[in-house]
């Protein structure tokens, strides 16, 4: 309900064209009537609103005298004189009634709550400040209250103030007794002039005020077609945010890399900081990330940000660069994704929310075989047992002629004809339920929000299953008008059985449906074993393993417990003098357990691989802030400290060979060694920042952070980072046409460093290496847990990451149409690379100060409603960024480094000096002047070339086209992204080509191939290949990495969302405020691509991108989803 | 910040090395790093599978798997090497350890130029001291001339009055008396390899070397021994891998790798009715129980020719898992045989005086038999009755020079498995025995014998420029370019 203020306020409407005109009274006597009734009828008499507070009038009494002639002011006067009441004039025709002075409390602060205007509900982190000096404010707590303490010099008189949040448009409101509770309500808008949006440190800023690009994506769109990873669901929602697909089933990690790699090693380095209230979470991998030649437990264990709930994040802003996360220091260089979880707020009664989505999930894109020749060898197709085993995944046998004779790898003839379902027959269609209850509620002293989510999900691979239990809780409040606290608390329990195996052959699952040959039924390998539980044999190497046997006896487990807890608490010592102190810890458990089993082909006593760790980041922070309106000026600073210190514990167990036959524990086993691997960081840092204000047309943010790292050497250890940015409203400066709602220039310079990405890596030391035998020792690896011996660098100092960038917003048309163009570059000093070394240095690797790499681009956001009537609306919005991404320089001496290879090193990625980091490098068949093959002569097979770079692995433009329609309670959204200009090298081809199954391999097929070419000392060369030497020489392809090299661009129809918001409804005694349900999908079509598999197939959120490998094929999900407030 | 010193230690690691430590990984290491491959292409062992059958086959697009042992070779043994020989060469006391060390880095050094030529030498494994990231490769000629120096210097200063290794020496428990004679054992190894590229150089050095006492006695075969359980490193490496690998099932027909001796092995020993065929080689009967069967009768190789699995794969003949395969046998480093068979040469070409060529060749023959019972005294051990027959059915010929040099080295190739990277080196500088190479489809010499094999790729990528000197200098990178001592 509007308060007494408000409703004291309200005057009728002003009649069509009625001007002020006295207007006579009845002539009465002068009778002493209820003040009230008289200052009624004054409204009346004079058409002008007169405010009060409530009660201010009440046994008090006036004259109505017939005096109309007076004008309001004198007549105010001659009322109030005596009554101990005062007025004062706001506007031509806006009074308010006051205490006299002496009597009126001095500078009460003005108390209120923001509420949103759908449903009443409080609206946390809302900000509130006078409209004539904007740097006065507050933000609203928990439950959507605030109090704003005025300047003395504001005393009595009255003040406007503006509230604004995030999606929705501001309200102004006139304030003239301080002493009535104001409520406000904010009603939804697509565009916002005087947007609040959530910058570093979770500090409110208006969006206006800001020098850089910042992106802010709502909870809301997150829930709905949701991915199990939310970092996932950012794809195509930002400009300049890469997010790479990565396919390894449900629990799987992510890989966001925003503006570019900037830094050359790699890994988790050029991944942004997870922040979520304020405070940094752990994104590790426990254990590592799957590698493309690994076997066995080579499986992707997810990633930290996996473990939160979408149903829990009220929005998720992308700071991009060190421009807007200089704050972070040395961890905001790579951008920084803060996200801000929802909070209770004071309502009466219990607010309740239930969100459910089921999704089905089935295969994106079929491969795209030959199948003419089917299963066999030198043209022969098998009509034994053993040959049919010899030949399992080669499909280089006869034409295919539906003969009867042909044996397959069960034993039994089947007709000799194409089987193209083989992935269908293999995988099942996957489904994820998701369920999340949300109570909220409280009062002004504790306003709590308490979510329980549970997350089942069951992978296409059948056997795998990933179960997700998320319980957050929050909690904040005032414990008197100068103290408030919060606290947050997230308990999380994910279990995973049997996440498949990437990358090489061995315990792949996924090897057999791809690799089978083309005319043998997946399901002959199945079940996988035979009586005495051991693997079947399917193919001639024991390497690959039969993927019914892996789904069957395999066994995976993993449970990561985690906790995430977090707590602060602020104090306001003097007026506008905030001290604040948070602590924070993400903590989890992981166990992890894989056991390859008795029986299996290529280790048939089985193995086992066990991790246990612990792994916490614990971040204490202390801030003092301080605002201050001087004149025109705002002014408001800030200072802190703050702690960050990450542990890692971890036992390995590794073992071989189980001796009592399939009986998995570890104590069964006939060798078996435990590492203890630990890992320990802290940086302290201590920092501040100041913002300035002219009139709110200018605006200039200066920061300073020093940061001080344990992982570095102690003489070079600490670096400063200063940045400035600010931004100039030229649309106030300047009178411009009506059309015009903003224009601002904004430009912004930042210097961010970095430690070393792990700890150690500044003196060599030496490690005992289990033995059963004398005593072993080695050197220590550099990388903890890698097991490669690498040179530390005891100069080891900080990377030096600087950024510039400049930008115009404008918003034009009532807010209907908005850009924001946005141009940066990034330049990345002294980067600490673990550099791939030439092991003939007696090392794998070494740590470098070494690496020169710039990033620069431009990021474009167009966005509009080019329809918005009562009935239907159309909001779009087209996000558009190119990233030029070079290498400048290394190490002295050193041109190219290597991050990732395949098995063989058919494809490599490496950074080259001149190139684009993380280029991918491999051969090409070397061609003479005229462009003939050469030769070999004895040999017989085409020459390569040496390593050359081949293209870049990270698409370098990237784009996003999202619509929102709404008509009446219906509402649709279409997410359409791509990506373009990257290269993706297929080392499934590799294997496809070897193995007969592409369609390149048809040449020669029935009478031979004829090659015809140049030999290396120039004279023709002419040879044919026969049939019975093909399969050699295809698999010979394998060296010219360019045959399998592609086009990785592409166009997806990433996400659709059909809803219908139900009215409002009362089932028995329950009050539903609103029922939505939708029809979502995610990935549901490829629009353009170039590739026969998914351009976004990919294993391992690590150094492997744009090496594409067997792992789970893509997936599009339907599904629908059901949301309901009570 | 004053805790960061400590926050930034590493819980599980040491700062200073201890030598007696390192050096027992750096013998495992040194031994572990073989290339098996050569098995094969000594047509010792065979698979109808072309990728484990690279080694008999030499199929051009596996060819990049014979690059393993260049990349393992640096940061192992190598490097430990080296971190001990820098932490102990200052101090007179440790002595023994330095020139033990320096001598077991030469065997480590010269298996590995042998396989692959020019290498990454005097400026290898320098990479934390000198900041040496891309060292140059070294003209093998040169790295002999070292590695030879290397030995003379070494054998010289060793001091049996000094401390030694003990126990974490695991060839002879530090002895520095038998160090010299594996010191001077290598030399004349190595000495001869010069034969064919520097005969005088040759002599010199192998008279050098049996001047400073060869190994000869049972007693002083130099070897690295292993458990039979427990870490996997403190398992015979050979025997495990082969084991593991191929091998495990026990049962003749499921061999993962599809691996079998080569015919051309198991048919010269039937051949010459040879006591240790039934020692290395078994069949299984097929039964339940599944045994072995060492009978000489039913002892059959696989041909290298083939592409995909011969139906009578089950009954051929593969490693006997109570010797060759045993995961506690230990590795031969320098037998007493191919001591007295150098010898036999040394004599041959009139470079020694004393006992006769004929009677060193006998000596070589005996020893190399009895040596099988140092992998199991149960299974290994041929009766001296045995013995005496086979030694005295061969007796040196006297015939031709080369008719007696290929008597030799093809009883050497017999003698010397299953140590199949001295019997390439050794086949290589002499011809012998005479093998036929194996023309497979798609292989990546023409049908030629391998010379060499080849560089990893990563080389090219990460050590561009000393990789191209290397290739100008030696000639191309591939399996028929010849090494420095191995001109024609």
């Amino acid at each position: 309900l509007p308060s007494a203020a408000q409703l004291a306020m309200v005057s009728p409407p002003p009649t069509g064209g009625a001007h002020y005109r006295p207007q006579s009274l009845q002539p009465s006597a002068a009778t002493r009537r209820p003040l009230k009734e008289v200052v009624r009828q004054l409204k009346q008499t004079y058409r002008v609103q007169i405010a009060y507070q409530e009660g201010l009038l009440d046994n008090k009494f006036g004259t109505v005298a017939d005096s109309s002639a007076l004008a309001i002011d004198a007549r105010l006067g001659q009322l109030l004189t005596g009554s101990g009441l005062d007025f004062k004039q706001i506007t031509a025709r806006q009074y308010v009634i006051i205490p006299a002075s002496g009597q009126r409390m001095a500078d009460e602060p003005i108390k209120g709550k923001v509420q949103f205007a759908e449903d009443g509900g409080g609206v946390p982190g809302a900000s509130v400040i006078l409209k004539d000096n904007p740097s006065i404010g507050t933000a609203t707590d928990a439950d959507g209250s605030f109090s704003l303490k005025l300047p003395a010099s504001y005393d009595g008189k009255p003040v406007t103030l503006v509230a604004s949040f995030v999606g929705y448009s501001k309200v102004e409101i006139t304030v003239t007794n301080r002493s009535a509770p104001l409520t406000i309500k904010l009603a939804k808008s697509d565009q916002n002039l005087d947007e609040v949006v959530v910058t570093a440190l979770g500090i409110n800023k208006q969006k206006r005020s800001l020098g850089y690009a910042v992106t802010e994506v709502k909870g809301e769109d997150l829930t709905q077609a949701r991915e199990n990873n939310v970092a996932n669901a950012l794809t195509g929602k930002v400009a300049g945010v890469n997010v790479a697909g990565i396919s390894t089933g449900p629990g799987g990690s992510s890989r966001v890399i925003i503006r570019g790699n900037g830094s050359l090693s790699g890994s988790a380095n050029n991944q942004p900081l997870y922040v979520v209230n304020g405070m940094p979470i752990d994104n590790s991998v426990p254990g590592q990330a799957p590698t493309a030649n690994g076997g066995g437990s080579n499986v992707d264990r997810g990633d930290g940000i996996s473990g939160i709930n979408p149903d829990d994040i009220e929005s998720i802003t992308v700071l991009k660069g060190g421009t807007a996360a200089a704050l972070y220091g040395s961890r905001g260089g790579n951008g920084v994704i803060l996200i801000t979880t929802k909070k209770g707020r004071a309502q009466k009664g219990i607010g309740l929310e239930y969100n459910g989505t089921f999704t089905a999930e089935s295969i994106a894109v079929f491969p795209n075989f030959q199948y003419e020749y089917g299963q066999g060898d030198g043209g022969v197709k098998p009509t034994t047992l053993a040959a049919a085993q010899a030949t399992g995944r080669r499909s280089w046998g006869a034409k295919l002629d539906g003969s009867t004779d042909y044996v397959g790898v069960d034993g039994q003839t089947h007709p000799y004809v194409a089987q193209k379902d083989n992935l269908r027959h293999f995988y099942r269609t996957g489904t994820t339920l998701t369920n999340t209850v949300a109570f909220s509620g409280g009062n002004e002293s504790i306003a709590y929000r308490f979510s329980l989510a549970d997350l089942n999900s069951k992978s296409i691979l059948p056997g795998t299953t990933y179960n997700r239990k998320t319980a957050n809780l929050n909690l904040s409040g005032h414990l008197n008008s100068r103290l408030s606290y919060e606290a947050l608390a997230q308990y999380n329990l994910e279990v995973a059985h049997n996440r498949p195996s990437a990358g090489d052959a061995s315990a792949n699952p996924n090897w057999s449906p791809y690799m089978i040959a083309n005319t043998a039924d997946v399901r002959w390998l199945n079940p996988g074993y035979d009586a005495r539980g051991y693997e079947t044999v399917w193919n001639d190497a024991g390497i690959a393993t039969n993927g019914y046997f892996v789904i069957n006896k395999f066994q995976e487990d993993d449970r990561k417990n985690r906790f995430i807890g977090q707590g602060s608490i602020s104090y306001e010592l003097l007026k506008g003098l905030v001290l604040k102190g948070v602590v924070s810890q993400d903590h989890y458990d992981y166990n992890f357990a894989s056991v390859t089993p008795t029986g299996t082909l290529y280790a048939l006593t089985g193995q086992y691989v066990g991790i246990k760790s612990d792994v916490s980041e614990t971040n204490g922070l202390a801030t003092l802030t301080y605002n201050r309106q001087i004149k025109d000026f705002g002014v408001s600073l800030l200072a802190g400290a703050n702690r960050r210190h990450s542990e890692l514990n971890e036992l390995d167990q590794a073992g071989t060979g189980f001796t009592i036959p399939f009986f998995y524990s570890y104590n069964n086993l006939a060798s078996s060694t435990t590492l203890a691997l630990s890992s320990r960081q802290q940086v302290n840092s201590a920092f501040g920042s100041a913002d300035f204000n002219y009139k709110g047309l200018v605006y200039v943010t200066v920061t300073g952070r020093n940061d001080w790292y344990s992982n570095l050497s102690p003489s070079n250890n600490r670096q400063f980072y200063p940045s400035v940015n600010g931004s100039l409203i030229v649309s106030d400066l300047f009178q411009l046409p009506k059309a015009v709602n903003l224009i601002k220039l904004k430009g912004a310079y930042a210097q961010v460093g970095q430690g070393a990405p792990d700890p150690y890596a500044v003196n060599l030391t030496y490690s005992n290496v289990p033995s059963s035998g004398q005593p072993l020792q080695n050197v220590s690896s550099n990388t903890p847990g890698s097991g490669i011996a690498g040179i530390t660098n005891a100069n080891l100092g900080p990377v030096l990451s600087t950024t510039a960038e400049g930008g115009i917003e404008g918003q034009f048309l009532d807010n209907r149409l908005s850009f924001d163009i946005t141009y940066y570059n990034r330049l990345t000093d002294r980067d600490i690379v673990n550099s791939t070394i030439s092991p003939t240095s007696g090392y794998n690797s070494v740590y470098l100060n070494a690496g020169r790499v710039r990033n620069r681009g431009i990021e474009f956001l167009i966005s509009g409603t080019p329809i918005k009537s009562s009935v239907f609306s159309w909001n779009t919005s087209y996000n558009v960024a190119y990233n030029d991404n070079r290498v400048l320089s290394l190490a002295e001496g050193i041109s190219s480094i290597n991050l990732a290879s395949t098995v063989g090193n058919w494809g490599n990625i490496n950074n080259i000096v001149g190139e684009s980091a993380f280029e991918i490098v491999g051969t090409r068949i070397l061609k003479d002047a005229n462009g003939n093959t050469v030769y070999n002569a004895t040999s017989g097979f085409p020459v390569a070339t040496g390593l050359q770079p081949l293209g870049k692995s990270v698409a370098p433009l990237t784009m996003g086209f999202n619509n929102d329609f709404r008509y009446k309670r219906f509402s649709l959204n279409v997410l359409l992204d791509g990506k373009f200009g990257n290269k993706v090298f297929s080392i499934s081809e590799v294997y496809e080509t070897r193995l007969g199954l592409l369609k390149t391999t048809l040449p020669g097929r029935e009478s031979g191939l004829r090659l015809q070419g140049v030999t290396q000392d120039g004279s023709a060369y002419d040879r044919t290949v026969p049939v019975s030497g093909l399969r050699n020489y295809y698999d010979n392809y394998k060296n010219y990495s360019e045959l399998f090299l592609h086009d990785g661009s592409f166009i997806k129809l990433r996400q659709v969302i059909l809803g219908y918001n139900l009215p409002a409804f009362h089932i028995s005694k329950l009050n539903v405020q609103s029922v939505t349900i939708a029809f979502v999908a995610r990935n549901l079509a490829t629009l353009l691509r170039h590739t026969d598999f998914d351009p976004e197939q990919s294993f391992s959120n690590s150094n492997y991108q744009g090496l594409e490998s067997i792992g789970l094929p893509r997936t599009r999900s339907y599904g629908v989803n059901l949301s309901v407030k009570f | 910040t004053k805790n960061f010193e400590e926050i930034n230690t590493n819980p599980n690691a040491v700062n200073t090395l201890t030598p007696e430590f390192l050096f027992t990984k750096a013998q495992y290491d040194g031994v572990a790093n073989q290339l098996l491959l050569l098995l094969g292409t000594m047509q010792y062992t065979t698979s109808y599978n072309d990728v484990a059958g690279f080694g008999s086959k030499y199929i051009a697009s596996q060819v990049n798997s014979s690059s393993s042992s260049f990349s393992n070779a640096y940061p192992g043994a190598l490097n430990e090497l080296t971190l001990i020989i820098n932490s102990v060469k200052d101090d007179p006391a440790r002595v023994n350890l330095l020139a033990e060390a320096r001598i077991w880095r030469v065997y480590c050094y010269s298996r590995l130029t042998d396989v692959y030529g020019d290498i990454p030498y005097l400026q290898a494994t320098k990479g934390y001291t000198d900041n040496q990231f891309t060292p140059a490769y070294d003209a093998q000629k040169d790295i002999y001339a070292d590695m030879l120096k290397e030995l003379d210097e070494a054998a010289q200063s060793l001091d049996p009055s000094k401390a030694t290794y003990g126990q974490s020496d695991l060839i002879y428990n530090g002895n520095p008396t038998q160090w010299k004679k594996l010191a001077y054992s290598l030399m004349l190894r190595l000495g001869m390899r010069l034969t064919k590229v520097d005969a005088a150089a040759a002599q010199s050095w192998a008279t050098k070397a049996l001047a400073g006492g060869v190994i000869t006695a049972d007693g002083d075969i130099a070897k690295v021994s292993y458990l039979a359980s427990g870490q996997l490193i403190n398992q015979n490496p050979l025997a495990y891998n082969l084991y593991i690998s191929d091998y495990i099932a026990a049962n003749g027909s499921t061999n993962q790798e599809g691996g079998k001796y080569q015919d051309v092995f198991i048919n010269y020993l039937k051949q010459t009715r040879d006591p240790r065929l039934a020692v290395v080689s078994v069949v299984y009967t097929g039964g339940s129980p599944n045994v072995t069967d060492t009978t000489f009768a039913k002892q059959q190789g696989m041909p290298a020719n083939l592409g995909s699995k011969p139906a009578n794969f089950a009954q051929l003949s593969e490693p006997n898992p109570k010797t060759v395969l045993l995961r506690n046998s230990p590795f031969l480093v320098f037998t007493a045989a191919e001591s007295y068979f150098l010898q036999t040469e040394v004599a041959l070409r009139g470079w020694s005086t004393g006992t006769p060529a004929a009677t060193l060749y006998s000596n070589g023959v005996a020893a190399a038999l009895r040596q099988w019972s140092l992998f199991s005294a149960s299974d290994g051990t041929i009766p001296t009755a045995k013995i005496n027959a086979y030694v005295s059915r061969n007796q040196l010929v006297t015939g031709t020079f080369a008719q007696q040099m290929q008597q030799i080295y093809t009883q050497f190739w017999v003698s010397i498995f299953p140590d199949a990277q001295e019997a390439f080196a050794s086949y290589r500088r002499t011809g012998y025995p005479a093998l036929t190479p194996n023309n497979y489809v798609g292989n990546a010499t023409g049908g030629q014998f391998p010379r060499r094999f080849i560089y990893p790729i990563s080389e090219q990528n990460l050590n561009p420029t000393s990789y191209a000197a290397a290739v100008a200098r030696q000639g191309p990178d591939n399996l028929l370019t010849r090494v420095y001592w191995d001109k024609q």
